[in-house]
C-alpha cells in the first residue's frame, strides 16, 4: 500500500464520531482505499476504487477540501456557510409508510407510525423554498405514492415555484391505480424515479421480496399514457444485479421515450441493510463504470464525472434511445441442458422478426461477436450475441467555459431537461426516426428531445466509507425537522448490533 | 430576403437549402445564401434560437 495521497476526514462506523481519515493506493492494481482509525474502535480500511479505471483522472475535477474546512462535518450538520454546493434537489419524506419491505432501504421505510399532515407538508414546501431557492423537490418515504392527497401536494410545490417535482417510488400503486397517476400528471408531476432492479422476477425476490418485474412494466406503461417521464433506479448489489446492467439499459431504451434513463445506485449500507459489509461487497464506482462498458459494449470515455457533486459520487452520459430497439422487450426463461432454467431476453429486432440467437449482426448495424460460455453442467453453451446497446452516446463534446449559473442549478437543469418529457405527443418524434442522415433543424431537435437518454449514477455514502471531502460538494439536500441537510449525513447509520 | 445583398458579390441572397454538419449529425435549413459565392446569412434568432437549443440538447452547454 502506498503513502497516504489524500488526507481527508470521516467517521468511526462503530460510535460515528468523527476521525482522521487518508486514502492510499495499491500500487499494483490501482485499488484506492479509505483508511481511519477510531481510538476507542480501532482501524478501518474500506475500498473506493478498484483500479479499473484511472483514479487521478476521474476525480482531476474533484473540489479540495481545505484543511480548516469541514472540521464540524457531519456532526451539527445542515447546510452551513462553508458547504460547498447550493441544493440541487431537495428531498422531502412524506411519509415512514411503505408496501413493500425491502433487504435495503436508506430510509428504514416500513414504519406505521403517524405521518405529517398535508398542511404540514404545504409549510416543508415553504420551507425548502426559502433556504434552497427553486430546487427540484424529490418526494420521497416510505413509499410516498400511498399518500391519496399526494397529487395537492405536488400541485402546490408547483404553484409555490418548484421548477420540477418528482416521485421517488417502487411503482406499486402506480401500476394498480391509472387514475391515480393521472392525478399527480395532472398535478404537476415531472419525474417518476421508479425502483427498478433489473430484468427478471429473480432480482427482485432477492431485493424487494417478491416478484415484480411485470408490476414495474406496467407503472411505466401508465406514467408513459400520461407522459410523466420515468428514470429507471437499479440498487446495484454484487452477485444479485451486477450482471444486468447492460440489460436494464436495453430495456429501458426499448420503452424510451418513456423511460428517460437509468440512474445506478451502488448499494449503501445505511438506515437499514442485511449485513455489516465486507470489502468484496462494496461495489465502486469504477466497477459500476467498467461493468456498463463490458455489458454493452460503450467506451469508457463516455462517463462524465458530475458537475456539480464530488467525482467520486457519481457520473452522466447524455444519449438518444436507438429507435431499432423499439421493439424489444425481455423476458423469457428457457431451460439449460442441465435442466435448470435460465433467464434470457428475447431479440427483437425493429423489423418486429425474434432473431436467433446466435444472430452476428445487431440491429444498428455494427457486427457483434459470438460468445460463447461455460453452462453450470460444464458444456460449453452458445449464448446469444450481445444485442444493440439500446442507447448511442452523444458526441463528446469541446470543453465549454464555465457556464454563468451555479453547478446545483447547471446540475439541475441538466436532470429536468433530460428526464422530463416536454414534447407532446404530436411534436415527438416518430419512432423510426433514425438520428443517423439528413433531416431539418425542427426535426433534429424534436428527434434530440424524445430520445434523450441519460445514464447517471449516485453512489452514496455510509459509515464505512464517507469522505468529508465528498460530503462537501453534495448538492441533494434532505428537508429534516426545519433544516437541510447533505443526503448522506442525513441518513448517516452507525453500524448495527448483528447477533 | 430582398434586404439581404452580399457583401462579398453585391447580389440579393436566395433562400437555398443548407446542410450542417455538427457533431457527427448533418442537419439542413433553408437559409438565405449567395447564388454566386455560396455565403449563407445567419440571423441572430435562428442562431440563439433553435441552433443554440441543438446545441444545449447535444454538449448541455
Amino acid at each position: 500500500m502506498s503513502e497516504p495521497f489524500r488526507r481527508t476526514r470521516s467517521v468511526c462506523p462503530i460510535c460515528l464520531e468523527p476521525a482522521a481519515a487518508q486514502l492510499c493506493r495499491d500500487d499494483k492494481t490501482g485499488a484506492v482505499f479509505l483508511q481511519k482509525a477510531c481510538p476507542t474502535h480501532g482501524a478501518f480500511t474500506v475500498p473506493v476504487w478498484r483500479g479499473r479505471l484511472d483514479f487521478e483522472k476521474w476525480t482531476a475535477g474533484a473540489q479540495r477540501l481545505g484543511p480548516e474546512e469541514g472540521l464540524r462535518c457531519p456532526s451539527n450538520c445542515g447546510i452551513c456557510a462553508e458547504h460547498g454546493r447550493g441544493t440541487c434537489c431537495a428531498l422531502l419524506e412524506v411519509t415512514k409508510r411503505c408496501n413493500l419491505y425491502c433487504r435495503y432501504c436508506f430510509a428504514h421505510g416500513g414504519e406505521t407510525d403517524g405521518e405529517p399532515s398535508l398542511q404540514q407538508l404545504k409549510q416543508a414546501v415553504e420551507d425548502i423554498l426559502r433556504q434552497c431557492g427553486t430546487p427540484l423537490l424529490q418526494l420521497s418515504g416510505g413509499e410516498p405514492s400511498l399518500r391519496d392527497d399526494l397529487p395537492e401536494l405536488v400541485a402546490y410545490a408547483r404553484e409555490r415555484g418548484c421548477p420540477a417535482v418528482q416521485l421517488n417510488t417502487n411503482g406499486l400503486r402506480l401500476a394498480e391505480e391509472p387514475e391515480y397517476v393521472r392525478r399527480l400528471a395532472r398535478a404537476g408531476l415531472t419525474i417518476v424515479f421508479l425502483q427498478f432492479d433489473g430484468v427478471t422476477d429473480e432480482v427482485y425476490r432477492t431485493l424487494r421480496g417478491r416478484d415484480l418485474l411485470e408490476t414495474k412494466l406496467r407503472a411505466i406503461e401508465n406514467c408513459g399514457r400520461e407522459r410523466i417521464g420515468v428514470t429507471l433506479v437499479p440498487t446495484v448489489v454484487r452477485g444479485v444485479n451486477d450482471g444486468m446492467l447492460g440489460d436494464i439499459i436495453r430495456l429501458g431504451a426499448s420503452l424510451s421515450p418513456a423511460v428517460r434513463g437509468v440512474h445506478f445506485q451502488p448499494v449503501s449500507h445505511f438506515g437499514r441493510y442485511p449485513v455489516t459489509p465486507q470489502d468484496d461487497m462494496r461495489y465502486t464506482l469504477d466497477e459500476l463504470m467498467d461493468d456498463i462498458c463490458r455489458q454493452t459494449g460503450l467506451s469508457a470515455d463516455i462517463f462524465q464525472p458530475s458537475c456539480c457533486d464530488h467525482p467520486l459520487c457519481g457520473f452522466h452520459v447524455s444519449a438518444l434511445a436507438n429507435p431499432c430497439c423499439g421493439d424489444a422487450q425481455p423476458v423469457q426463461t428457457e431451460s439449460c441442458c442441465c435442466g435448470d432454467t435460465q433467464p434470457t431476453q428475447t431479440e427483437s429486432c425493429c423489423c418486429g422478426d425474434t432473431q436467433p440467437a446466435q444472430t452476428e449482426s445487431c440491429c444498428c448495424g455494427d457486427a457483434q461477436p459470438t460468445q460463447t460460455e461455460s453452462c453450470c453442467c460444464g458444456d460449453a453453451q452458445p449464448t446469444q450475441a450481445e444485442s444493440c446497446c439500446g442507447i448511442t452516446p452523444l458526441p463528446p463534446a469541446a470543453p465549454a467555459p464555465r457556464k454563468q449559473q451555479s453547478p446545483a442549478d447547471e446540475n439541475r437543469n441538466y436532470v429536468i431537461r433530460h428526464w422530463r418529457r416536454s414534447l407532446s405527443p404530436e411534436e415527438e418524434a416518430p419512432p423510426s426516426l433514425d438520428a443517423s442522415g439528413a433531416k431539418d433543424l425542427d426535426t433534429f431537435l424534436r428527434l434530440l428531445k424524445t430520445r434523450s437518454f441519460t445514464l447517471t449514477a449516485m453512489a452514496f455514502q455510509d459509515a464505512w466509507n464517507l469522505d468529508i471531502e465528498r460530503l462537501h460538494s453534495c448538492s441533494l439536500h434532505v428537508y429534516s425537522e426545519g433544516k437541510v441537510k447533505p443526503f448522506c449525513a442525513n441518513y448517516l447509520t452507525a453500524a448495527q448490533t448483528e447477533s | 430576403m430582398e434586404h439581404l445583398i452580399c457583401a462579398k458579390c453585391g447580389v440579393p441572397l436566395e433562400k437555398k437549402k443548407t446542410a450542417f454538419q455538427y457533431l457527427g449529425y448533418e442537419i439542413y435549413e433553408d437559409l438565405p445564401r449567395c447564388p454566386q459565392c455560396g455565403q449563407v446569412y445567419l440571423d441572430e434568432q435562428l442562431v440563439r434560437g433553435r441552433m443554440h437549443e441543438v446545441e444545449v440538447e447535444v454538449e448541455d452547454k
